[in-house]
């Protein structure tokens, strides 16, 4: 096992880009070489450990080398690009782009994320103990499809435009939603417990189950009967039929 | 006073006839000369292929390209041809460049000069917009540019030809291309843009234009005569009606017959038809489509009134835009995509669809080869100018690996090894092992084109011409082009020179120099009597429909970037 402390020696104002700050980057290094990775810190690239304090324990492969930010990293965007194994724990709030891209691993959030959390992810797991902003698990801007695979689940709410345009994976949010959950959605899964506004519009395939309650329900959705999931009967919708979708909407 | 001497180069150049001759070439103040003195600088080309600045007469690259960008802000990451595409940081000699189809305006122009491009013809300039086009061709570096501008669908181009005022519609044309700072006549779909305003479209030639009373055919052959009666450098340049649709290939063949009555009034084509690729289309749905291309070539072998450029195909990621509106609402509603409409106010449509062309698609496997079909079954490479209609057909970025279809049969059999047996059915292109030679290459990609635009200093090397000049890292002899056809598409990605106007601005396939390029344009003469009974028709339209005042509407030469005007005689 080797694990990876980091903890900010100051609080930034500008964010910091930390796209390389996975396990995949961080595996059998040591301490001075994790520091002297370079990180884009407004329009130029400085050492992590500028910013940091960085201190390891054990050298392992990437499955088995795990990251813990100590505090709040509310200005450190992108944490865990591209991850493929291993695992990291955030212990205070995180910045846009966590686990954007992620193949693989884990991630544990023990405080809020920003925008964008888990965009496009095929693999892997986000587990957020906090609350959610804009866009989670959803594609870059103009793309087909946001998140295709792995899981996100959120303990607390997240805002507007969650799952947007996913193609696969699941998500599964605690609390309530904003606007727009499971627009555009595509093949992937998303289970809300609470409350939602107007959720999978254009939806063309994959299944969306809302607990609470649902304000808006659009009316491009045919009514089906009822479907029993794990012993709740819910009504069952399908459409988006504006975009000819076969996709699956369960409300209560 | 800069002299060069490029010893020991392959030169091909066919406006001269020269293939692949060991000699040197002399450069003095930006042009090519007969000899310089002891202290030019030397540049060694070592028996490297040796050709004039590539050419790109039809090209989407400033002015609609900019609503793909906003509909496709993803195109900005993608890098699907590495060092020619994606996202890449600035140096000491270059911007940030991003994306493929759509790239940033520094990209398109440091990315055609690493193709040995130093010239490029945007292909659809609407007037009302042409600031815009402009604007953006002041910050493309590098190339020399010109514009096309739309005059197919307009109000006041089809009430003089309804109202047979032909002279009139000539000093019309003459102040458009004024207004937009043009270099000639684009028509698209002619009529087409028109009746899409009323949701409609026009169905051939003889197919009336809703509220005009004028046909297609009356469109085209008008601004025909007006192009000849004002002696244009270029011919019309015609994207023909039914574009993108089945059996297409009628029409085509109809239209280029039409042009066989036009005398042009210059040394050049009476038409030049643009991205035939897609009006070569034989079948009569989706279900039985197949390649007309063997009809349009057999046409054009028997014709000499007339240039075409391809639209080739590319497989991945491509974006479409064009004035035809109507093809456009099509396309995305069969493809389910993303789609941009706008309506140009007097005078044309325009929309603008991203899609993808899939291998496995047997349309787009067909349309892949029909673009090959027209450049190989067509005898005469001096009819064709080589294009993928960029971004339409894919990027320009491309080239290269399109340079390997027409060079090797063998190449082309790897990509149709993947087709559908379906596919292999409605194509022709297995039967043809034509392969092309650098020679011919030159001429579709450089030499045709000074011809076909009246540029006797561009696509060429002799004395006098503009020293722009490509050298790759091939030598002639000592290549066998259908087989080494993968080092082939490696010295066209990246030119070891490519000089503009006497100056190394890539070396080695990087940017050396990014100096600014000229911008040409025709101002053509017509008589002031003309032009002034033609004034007060326009002005109504100013007062009673445009959102624009006219002066508000002319581009300013405040907005050319060393323009040049290419000045012509109206004959009335
Ligand atoms: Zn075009």
């Amino acid at each position: 096992m080797q694990v990876v402390k980091l903890s900010l020696k100051e609080a930034n104002k500008i964010p910091i880009e930390a796209d390389n700050t996975n396990p995949d980057n961080f595996a059998g290094k040591t301490e001075e070489e994790i520091k002297a990775i370079l990180v884009w810190y407004g329009n130029d690239q400085y050492p992590l450990g500028d910013f940091f304090n960085v201190k390891v324990e054990g050298s392992d492969s990437v499955e088995n080398t795990k990251l813990v930010f100590e505090g709040d990293v509310s200005r450190v965007k992108r944490i865990g690009q591209n991850m493929s194994a291993g695992e990291i724990e955030i212990n205070g709030s995180v910045d846009m782009h966590c686990g954007f891209g992620m193949r693989g691993g884990k991630i544990v959030i023990n405080g809020d994320a920003d925008s964008w959390l888990g965009c496009e992810m095929t693999g892997g797991e986000i587990i957020l103990n906090g609350n959610a902003s804009y866009y989670v698990g959803s594609g870059y801007r103009g793309e087909a499809c946001g998140m295709r695979g792995g899981k996100i689940t959120i303990n607390g709410n997240a805002r507007d435009y969650l799952g947007e345009h996913i193609c696969g994976g699941e998500i599964l949010v605690k609390g309530s939603v904003g606007l727009l959950p499971a627009i555009s959605n595509n093949g992937g899964k998303i289970i809300i417990e609470g409350n939602a506004t107007m959720p999978a519009s254009e939806m063309k395939s994959g299944t969306v189950i809302i607990k609470g309650e649902v304000s808006d329900l659009l009316p491009s959705y045919k009514e089906e009967g009822t479907e029993e999931v794990e012993e709740v009967i819910y009504r069952k919708f399908v459409g988006d039929v504006n975009v000819g979708g076969k996709g699956v909407l369960l409300i209560k | 006073m800069s002299e060069i001497l490029i010893k020991n180069a392959s030169v091909c150049d066919p406006a001269q006839g020269i293939n692949c001759e060991t000699m040197d070439i002399c450069i003095k103040d930006g042009k090519i000369v007969e000899s310089v003195s002891a202290n030019a600088k030397v540049i060694n080309a070592d028996g490297r292929l040796t050709m004039a600045g590539g050419f790109d007469g039809h090209t989407h690259s400033a002015g609609k390209i900019n609503v793909g960008r906003s509909i496709n802000p993803n195109d900005a990451r993608k890098n699907l041809v590495p060092g020619l595409s994606g996202q890449v940081a600035r140096t000491e000699k270059t911007r940030a460049q991003v994306g493929y189809n759509t790239p940033n305006t520094y990209a398109i122009g440091y990315r055609y000069a690493k193709l040995g491009y130093t010239t490029i013809c945007e292909a659809a300039i609407p007037l009302i917009a042409a600031r815009h086009t402009h604007e953006e061709f002041k910050e493309i570096p590098i190339l020399d540019k010109m514009g096309l501008s739309l005059f197919g669908s307009n109000w006041q181009v089809m009430e003089y030809i309804r109202d047979k005022e032909p002279e009139k519609l000539a000093a019309y044309v003459a102040w458009g291309l004024k207004a937009s700072r043009g270099y000639g006549v684009k028509i698209v779909n002619p009529g087409g843009g028109e009746a899409w305003g009323w949701g409609k479209n026009v169905s051939g030639l003889y197919d009336p234009v809703p509220n005009f009373d004028v046909t297609p055919a009356e469109i085209l052959m008008s601004l025909a005569e007006v192009n000849e009666r004002l002696q244009l450098p270029h011919s019309v340049h015609v994207h023909c009606n039914n574009l993108g649709k089945p059996g297409n290939y009628a029409t085509t063949i109809e239209t280029m017959k039409l042009f066989e009555k036009i005398k042009p009034s210059r040394d050049r084509q009476a038409l030049h038809v643009t991205h035939v690729q897609f009006n070569a289309y034989a079948g009569t749905s989706w279900r039985d489509f197949e390649t007309g291309a063997p009809m349009v070539a057999d046409y054009v072998n028997g014709a000499d009134h007339l240039t075409f450029d391809l639209g080739q195909v590319i497989f991945g990621p491509a974006v479409t835009m064009t004035a035809d509106g109507p093809v456009e609402y099509a396309n995305a509603r069969m493809l389910h995509e993303k789609w941009s409409n706008q309506d140009i106010e007097l005078e044309d449509a325009s929309g603008v669809v991203p899609l993808f062309y899939s291998p496995k698609s047997f349309v787009n496997a067909v349309q892949w080869a029909i673009g090959l079909e027209l450049a190989l079954l067509v005898k005469d490479p001096w009819k064709v100018m080589f294009t993928t209609d960029s971004p339409n057909g894919g990027s320009f970025v491309n080239y290269p690996e399109a340079f390997t279809y027409l060079m090797s049969a063998k190449r082309r059999e790897e990509v149709i090894s993947g087709f559908s047996k379906m596919a292999l059915d409605r194509m022709v292109l297995p039967g043809i092992d034509r392969e092309l030679d650098f020679y011919e290459l030159a001429i579709m990609t450089r030499s045709a084109q000074s011809k076909m635009y009246s540029r006797p200093e561009k696509g060429n090397l002799k004395p006098g011409s503009d020293a722009d000049i490509a050298i790759y890292d091939i030598l002639p002899g000592q290549i066998d082009p259908s087989t080494e056809y993968a080092k082939v598409k490696k010295a066209f990605s990246g030119a070891a020179y490519t000089l503009k106007n006497g100056e190394i601005v890539v070396k080695d396939g990087e940017i050396e120099a990014t100096p600014k390029g000229k911008i040409y344009w025709v101002n053509a003469k017509v008589p002031s009597a003309i032009d002034s009974a033609m004034q007060k028709d326009i002005d109504i339209k100013f007062r009673k429909y445009y959102t624009v005042s006219k002066s508000n509407y002319m581009v300013e030469d405040a907005y050319l970037q060393k323009p040049v005007e290419i000045t012509t005689e109206g004959v009335f």
